[in-house]
């Protein structure tokens, strides 16, 4: 059978970087229906390789392509421009940005209209379309109004209107919260199962798609395929180099594989794992590492405040105390208030009721300067904060500001560069810096402050497991000399691992502001309700315990 | 809601031709008639809430009294003594008045005219039939169209940009300073902005969208009888006003003026 995909020698090097392929003698090949996933680092050219497969480039490549890309028997630079989007259809990162219509039937028309398809049938297939992804209630609704979520499930029916052998989806989740993410990737199940097209699932995070796809194809930072085959095979047999390069594996397996028996199948999922949760004792995954805090002093003092934009209320009866020395975590789901909380919290917006004190302090009373050597805000897009043109005077900057001396300036700027590894890109213009490196700066010219208080907006969002790993550090670093950290995260492995609180926040009030260890005692039913689940460890202790009981009561 | 359903191009035409033909004339009968024949027929044809109406036309008014006032007060003296007219105790000439008010009228007309269009299409319809009908290209329409969608991102970006660098302390004091603030938008905000437009190109070349004229239309914009009547409609009405201004003796074709 001849495969549906093939790709002979590719090599793609982009004018701005002459120095280095993006792509580097890349093959391989996909018959029709198979699926697989593409995983690598940031940067390693994942994307560059989605627009070689759907013959944007070399069309509109400003640099150099080599080798074949074959298509159903034929290159790509031999179909005429727009014909190759009825074979190979792609789902991008942001739901933002992929549509040019203002309503939703409109955007699914769109692609369709470009294919002539004639205008009778266009209506047909539009219904086609949003009945598999589930969007139909929203046919007339405007795209603005969608959530992040129901727009990836747009994008998606947009090219599933197009009816394509291939689908590839180029980190589809990446900007969705963990439940709406788990319902696309189901979405995208059933549709591989109803229309049985192929698969090219490009990701970070790997949960939830493992069972879609078996085969892995992998990349490195070269933009060379190091691994091609079964995904437990990469884990087995090249997990040094998965940990290098930065690939996350998938969760269940990280914090299986220090116990795991050689003689079984490593297993990738919570289902996996409960087939031989005997093997493993629930202690293995006791969190000790926690030590217990004794509150002293409050350092900041939330009082039954409130917040709301255009008569909406965004914020409602939110009383909450921050101690010296907490690692706060913030949850909830998407558009629960975590985000507008946390800026109550950093004085960058003004509560509508209620009052903030800053060690007994009105936050409304400091002075600008002071209170930003006190707290320190870490936007969610770092490129946000970026001042100057250097990554030495962007962390130099604030230090200026207090017109010390350049002597200082300099050592104290070498210090923080060096904890955070840029030492040897401080002469780089912040824009040029990898996503992990600029996130990493933006904390740095946070912390070279010294605040009392650092505030991030999920600091780890489409991160590779390497840069999260070092971001992670770097905060529990600051934690311990005493930094009172506050976190907005969605991933529940973070919050087991690191944080001493917990506030779930559930449409615009506390739900609970309590110990983690609390929080993973609170029933099923109440988690679900606010779109949590549990992390990991905490899972498969559980597991281990049902099977633990199961075994020593036999009937 | 007649208006809402005629074509937006032949609707556009119409009123540029219509707001064309009145600036060929120079009287303040024939561009009064066409006023109260417009709002007439937005209100009928149209069903649009009056209170936003007046609200929109409010700038328009205030701008047509200030030329009634400053063509009647500034403008050179009269040399004509015969016709002065007294009125609140303020003394001006006959033909100052005209010319006043054939000026002021005229920019009322023209401001109902195009608030007629404006209250009665929706601007995706409006783009899509000029793509349709005038044979704008593809890729300008679809891509005003795409940009219809980048405005309220940008004014979010924007506030986002100030509150981040609020937050590294560098907010001046001073023109001098501010504007230093300001100038370090410039490079973030373009960056994103050039980053989401090529995205979204991306993403609409992936839909097979290569900006050629041959493509089906969902939403079919076809140029109806109705259409042609409502050309006809306003050209008739422009015509019996400058044959009832011509009747009183007012009219004055433009090239005869001056």
């Amino acid at each position: 059978m001849m495969p549906f995909l093939q790709v002979n020698q590719l090599h793609v090097r982009y004018d701005f970087s002459s120095n280095r392929d993006t792509l580097n003698a890349v093959n391989f090949e996909l018959l029709e229906g198979e699926s697989i996933l593409l995983l690598g680092p940031s940067g390693c050219g994942k994307s560059t390789l989605t627009y070689c497969l759907n013959g944007l480039y070399p069309r509109e490549l400003d640099g150099e392509m080599q080798g074949d890309v074959i298509i159903n028997g034929k290159r790509t630079t031999d179909y005429r421009p727009g014909e190759l989007a009825q074979h190979v259809g792609v789902v991008f990162q942001d739901p933002e940005t992929q549509f040019c219509m203002l309503t939703v039937e409109d955007e699914v028309a769109f692609g369709l209209e470009n294919i002539r398809i004639p205008k009778m049938k266009i209506a047909k297939k539009i219904d086609d379309a949003l009945e598999l992804v589930g969007l139909m209630p929203f046919k007339k609704a405007t795209i603005s109004s969608l959530s992040g979520g129901q727009k990836q499930k747009l994008a998606l029916a947009c090219i599933l209107a197009l009816e394509p052998k291939l689908l590839i989806l180029d980190e589809p989740t990446a900007n969705l919260d963990p439940m709406a993410a788990m319902e696309l990737i189901e979405t995208i199940r059933s549709i591989k199962v109803q229309t049985g097209c192929s698969l090219i699932i490009i990701e970070h995070q790997l949960d939830g798609w493992t069972e879609l796809a078996e085969r892995c194809v992998l990349l490195n930072n070269d933009g060379t395929i190091f691994y091609d085959g079964p995904l437990r095979g990469a884990i087995n047999h090249k997990r040094p180099l998965l940990q290098k390069e930065g690939i996350w594996l998938p969760r269940v397996a990280n914090y299986v594989l220090p116990y795991h028996n050689k003689t079984l199948p490593i297993p990738l999922t919570l289902s996996a794992f409960a087939c031989q949760a005997e093997q493993y004792k629930p202690a293995y995954w006791d969190n000790n590492i926690m030590p217990k805090q004794t509150y002293k002093q409050a350092l900041l003092v939330a009082n039954q405040i409130a917040y709301s934009k255009r008569k909406k209320k965004i914020i409602q009866n939110v009383s909450i105390n921050i101690y010296h020395g907490d690692f706060v975590a913030i949850i909830g789901s998407n558009g629960s208030g975590k985000t507008t909380l946390s800026r109550l919290l950093a004085g960058i917006e003004q509560p509508s009721e209620g009052s903030i004190l800053l060690k007994n302090k009105q936050l409304a009373s400091w002075q600008e300067k002071e209170l930003r050597d006190n707290i320190g805000y870490v936007f969610q897009n770092p490129e946000h904060q970026f001042i100057t043109d250097s990554v030495f005077e962007e962390v130099a900057y604030s230090l200026r500001l207090k017109e010390l001396s350049d002597e200082v300036i300099k050592t104290k700027t070498m210090e923080m560069l060096d904890n955070c590894g840029l030492t040897n890109l401080k002469n780089h213009h912040p824009f040029h810096l990898s996503q992990g490196q600029k996130r990493r700066l933006s904390v740095a010219t946070m912390l070279i402050d010294n605040q009392a208080m650092l505030i991030l907006d999920e600091p780890t969002f489409g991160q590779d497991a390497l840069s999260n790993r070092e971001l992670m550090h770097l905060l529990s670093e600051r934690h311990k000399t005493g930094t009172t950290i506050v976190m907005i995260t969605h991933d529940m492995d973070l919050v087991y691992e690191h944080a001493t609180r917990v506030i779930v926040m559930n449409q615009g009030e506390i739900a609970v502001n309590c110990e983690p260890e609390h929080l993973w005692a609170k029933s099923e039913k109440l988690l679900q309700q606010w779109q949590l689940t549990l992390p990991t460890p905490i899972q498969l202790k559980r597991c281990c315990e049902r099977r633990g009981k199961n075994v020593s009561t036999p009937t | 809601m007649f208006l809402h359903q005629l074509n937006p191009s032949v609707k556009a035409l119409t009123i540029v031709v219509t707001i064309i033909l009145l600036a060929l004339v120079f009287d303040p009968i024939t561009p009064a008639l066409l006023f109260v024949w417009t709002i007439t027929l937005t209100f009928i044809g149209g069903q649009i809430h009056w209170k936003r109406y007046v609200l929109y036309l409010l700038p328009f008014s205030i701008l047509s009294f200030g030329m009634l006032w400053t063509t009647l007060f500034v403008g050179a003296p009269s040399q004509n003594l015969e016709n002065v007219i007294h009125l609140f105790g303020l003394s001006f000439s006959y033909e100052a008045l005209l010319t006043a008010l054939a000026l002021a009228l005229r920019v009322l007309s023209v401001a109902a005219l195009s608030l007629l269009f404006i209250f009665t299409t929706d601007m995706v319809d409006f783009i899509l039939s000029l793509n349709q009908q005038m044979r704008l290209s593809p890729k300008i329409a679809y891509g005003v169209l795409a940009g219809f969608r980048f405005l309220p991102m940008m004014k979010e970006e924007w506030q986002l940009l100030h509150a981040a660098h609020r937050i590294r302390g560098a907010r001046g004091n001073g023109y001098n300073e501010r504007w230093k603030h300001y100038k370090r938008f410039a490079i973030p905000l373009l960056a994103s902005a050039i980053r989401k437009a090529e995205r979204t190109a991306i993403a609409m070349e992936s839909k097979g969208f290569t900006g050629d004229r041959n493509r089906t239309y969902y939403r079919q914009f076809n140029v109806k009888k109705q259409d042609g009547f409502f050309f006809l409609c306003m050209l008739i009405t422009f015509l019996i006003a400058c044959l009832i201004s011509n009747q009183l003796g007012f009219l004055k074709i433009y090239p005869y003026h001056f």
